[in-house]
């Protein structure tokens, strides 16, 4: 195949805005390329500097030989499928397409036989004589792409022209401009942020990130041999794992070292590694290389997507003491007020505020006949800056008063040094009714108990994504709970086409052709 | 929505108060002329007969039309370059100019050609010519205005398309924006030659007595002469000129839509 269109080193700006930074691609005669990123990546950038509606800050576009950098649009043997389509609202389905030759001074029988063609090869046949204005959306795409097509161009421009579409009417388009492509035989240059579309039609995939290229290849090839997580993440669905690789052939995950099919990094180089859903194998307990429990099972339609847990998260366990109700009663002035005891981290001690505390006690004072609040005036403490207990009276402007302990405590947090996890969370007091009353028991445990997990090197927080405990929040009596907070372990999804049961004891295999190594995404 | 429509009553009734009545009896005056003490009114065809056989009147009628063509023709000439250039500025500045555009519009319409007399005054131009200048002055804001809502409504990407289909700039200019500003420039024409072809008050001021015009004649016979059956008549006269310069105007504009 012979080059057609080479980029040289573009480097785009908008505004100070760097959007293409020093882009180098090759096109080559008859392919089906796809730009494919999310948006704001320099993908329709890169086409309109193409198509010549742009010009670059730097770098040179050579077509054929020849750079084209300073020839005008109009001049350019290329033709675009605008993403909105820009058909002419004032001419009809046949001026639309004819456009183009008229244009170029074309004889009249010429004009006829080419468009006719060309509108037959969308599939228009008949609607020659319609309003533009009044087709559909996919009619009006299949008019742009005829536009483009009768001048016969050598490349032809698409920008995310299946966006506008409903979810048929694109992977009928999808099959339709392959066909046309094939048809035809012209280089297509497709621009799309849907990673499907671009694995479906295309010949040749480039993956673009902030302005730069990630991957050029085929679908197989960016699908089965991802560069870096981003690619990997972007196309497809992946489970992504940190890991070492210690020699050649093989590497380290999750404390265990398996067999690779890659080589070529440095010794125990930081890598990550994707294993692709459908490459994991379920088996029985004992029969693969990680042990797990069936966290989830969803059905998927052609396959059941499982999630399997190989290793539990990081966990810190802690005592609910549930106490009767303790609201008091202001008989004279008719007023109620509430307030529980709390435990406090001592390393809180020292900024802790009136506002605060009345937050973590939960204080409330609201009339006893008409139930409306009433704010409270002053809390009184006196915590010192050691372990203990200490009271706190909280006070409304009427004297109504309740008071209620605070224990202060050492922090204790949990560190799991394996997979760089801290936990902690604290011991508290509750009423029957707070529990009751709770709309989300999980997530108010979760705030009660001041649960909290991070990564222990960069102090990034980590979900708390398990909130464990033996009691109805409905039946609930007075009396000590346990309560285990943790974070995600270990968790694979894996696509299979049997069904599992949640809870499933189980084991997960793959090969050693299924584990792909990436290097580390340099920051940029 | 039909409850709503009530609200149209007042219009209806206003409209049928100081539109349809004035209407009629304008067409009552210009089809009668004051009779003898016996029969008060007569009805008769002798004020159009009397107006189309005067050669002055039909010259002042012609006058008219040439006046309201060319000041139409002009606005279209300086307004389209002005609204073209508006409408490709940044859209801040687009707010910025349409404002100043519109500012004079502010000021009474007798004020400012007032102020254009006294500016005119000692210039030695010919009455015609002042008369030009006053009506384009005064009309070539709706002109702007009206291409310039066109021209914004545009969806830029057709002018790429236009180029990536082989278009230079200038071809895109013809094959795609001008068309696409047709309706534009007609409702322009619309709002520029309907009260040019019966303004009286800016060629009377700008133009002295020398220069007689329609809505002048008609003035005249209403006010000064209070010969109210020949003013009727020369109004409705003008009122069928400027319908059916309407009704071509329109049907230029349908046949291009459909062509």
């Amino acid at each position: 195949m012979k080059k057609l269109i080479e980029f040289k080193n573009i480097v785009k700006e908008f505004d100070g805005n760097i959007v293409l930074k020093g882009i180098n691609l090759d096109i080559y005669e008859n392919e089906f390329v796809t730009l494919l990123g999310p948006s704001g990546c320099g993908k329709t950038t890169l086409l309109r500097i193409l198509g010549g509606f742009l010009e670059q800050d730097q770098g040179s576009v050579i077509f054929d030989g020849e750079d084209i950098s300073s020839v005008p649009a109009y001049k350019r043997p290329i033709n675009t499928v605008f993403q909105k389509y820009a058909l002419f609202p004032h001419l009809n389905v046949f001026e639309n397409v004819a456009f183009g030759l008229k244009i170029k001074k074309t004889p009249k029988d010429i004009i006829e036989s080419k468009v006719n063609r060309m509108i037959q090869l969308v599939g228009l046949d008949g609607f020659q004589k319609r309003d533009v204005t009044l087709l559909s959306g996919g009619q009006q795409q299949r008019v742009a792409i005829a536009r483009a097509l009768v001048n016969e161009p050598d490349v032809l421009l698409l920008d995310e022209p299946l966006g506008a579409l409903d979810l048929k009417l694109r992977k009928e388009m999808q099959h339709e401009l392959k066909r046309i492509q094939q048809e035809v035989g012209i280089t297509f240059i497709f621009v799309t942020h849907d990673q499907e579309e671009a694995l479906t039609m295309s010949d040749k995939i480039v993956v673009m990130k902030d302005g730069n290229i990630q991957q050029i290849g085929t679908p197989t090839e960016i699908y089965n041999e991802p560069v870096n997580e981003y690619v990997a993440n972007f196309i497809g669905e992946s489970n992504i794992l940190d890991g070492i690789m210690k020699e050649d052939y093989l590497v380290s995950f999750d404390e265990k070292d398996y067999k690779c099919v890659d080589f070529g990094f440095k010794k125990d180089e930081p890598v990550d590694i994707v294993i692709r859903p459908e490459d994991i194998e379920i088996r029985e307990r004992g029969k693969g290389q990680l042990n797990g429990e069936v966290k989830s099972v969803l059905f998927k339609g052609v396959h059941y997507e499982v999630i399997v847990e190989t290793m539990v998260g990081t966990s810190k366990t802690v005592t609910m003491h549930v106490l009767d109700d303790r609201d008091v009663f202001n008989q004279e002035k008719k007023e109620k007020m509430h307030a529980s005891d709390f435990t406090m981290d001592l390393d809180d001690v020292s900024e802790i505020t009136d506002q605060e505390i009345i937050a973590r006690a939960n204080a409330q004072a609201w009339d006893a006949e008409s139930e409306e609040d009433i704010s409270i005036a002053s809390v009184e403490y006196n915590i010192e800056m050691k372990a203990g207990k200490y009271p706190v009276t909280f006070k409304t402007h009427n004297g109504t008063l309740i008071t209620v302990h605070v224990n202060v405590v050492e922090p204790k947090y949990v560190e799991d040094k394996s997979s760089n996890v801290g936990i902690t969370a604290f011991d508290f007091y509750k009423t029957v009714d707070e529990i009751k009353e709770s709309m989300a028991i999980s997530v108010d445990l979760k705030t009660w108990a001041d649960a909290y997990a991070w990564y222990l090197d960069d102090d990034e927080e980590v979900a708390i994504t398990n909130v464990r405990f033996d009691f109805d929040p409905n039946e609930i009596e007075e009396g000590d709970y346990k309560i285990t907070f943790s974070t995600e372990g270990r968790e694979y999804k894996i696509h299979t086409t049997k069904e599992f049961k949640e809870g499933a004891r189980v084991s997960i295999a793959f090969g050693p052709e299924d584990i792909h190594v990436m290097s580390k995404m340099v920051n940029m | 929505m039909k409850s709503f429509r009530r609200l149209v009553y007042p219009y209806i009734v206003w409209a049928f108060i100081f539109i349809v009545i004035p209407m009629l009896m304008i067409v009552f005056y210009a089809f009668t002329k004051q009779g003898n003490s016996v029969l008060t009114v007569k009805f008769t065809f002798d004020n159009f007969i009397r107006f189309f056989q005067d050669k002055i009147f039909i010259d002042v009628l012609l006058r008219s039309l040439k006046l309201a063509v060319i000041t139409t023709v002009i606005c279209i000439i300086i307004g389209y370059p002005c609204a073209y250039f508006i409408a490709k500025l940044k859209p801040n500045s687009q707010g910025l100019m349409i404002l100043l555009i519109t500012i004079p519009m502010w000021i009474n319409m007798l004020v400012r050609t007032y102020a254009w007399r006294g500016i005119l005054l000692e210039t030695g131009l010919s009455p015609e010519i002042k008369v030009y200048i006053g009506m384009v002055y005064n009309f070539l804001p709706f002109m702007i205005l009206q291409i310039y809502t066109s021209l914004s409504k545009m969806d830029k990407s057709l002018i790429a398309a236009a180029n990536d289909l082989g278009c230079d700039n200038r071809m895109a200019f013809l094959k795609v924006t001008l068309p696409l500003s047709v309706p534009g420039i007609i409702s322009g024409i619309t709002l520029v030659f309907l009260p040019a072809v019966s303004s009286f008050f800016i060629p009377k001021l700008l133009g002295g007595g020398s220069y007689v015009l329609v809505g002048n004649l008609v003035e005249n016979y209403f006010v000064t002469t209070g010969d109210w059956n020949f003013g009727s008549a020369v109004s409705l006269i003008m009122t069928i000129v400027i319908l059916i310069s309407m009704y071509f105007t329109r049907k230029f504009d349908y046949e291009k839509e459909n062509n």
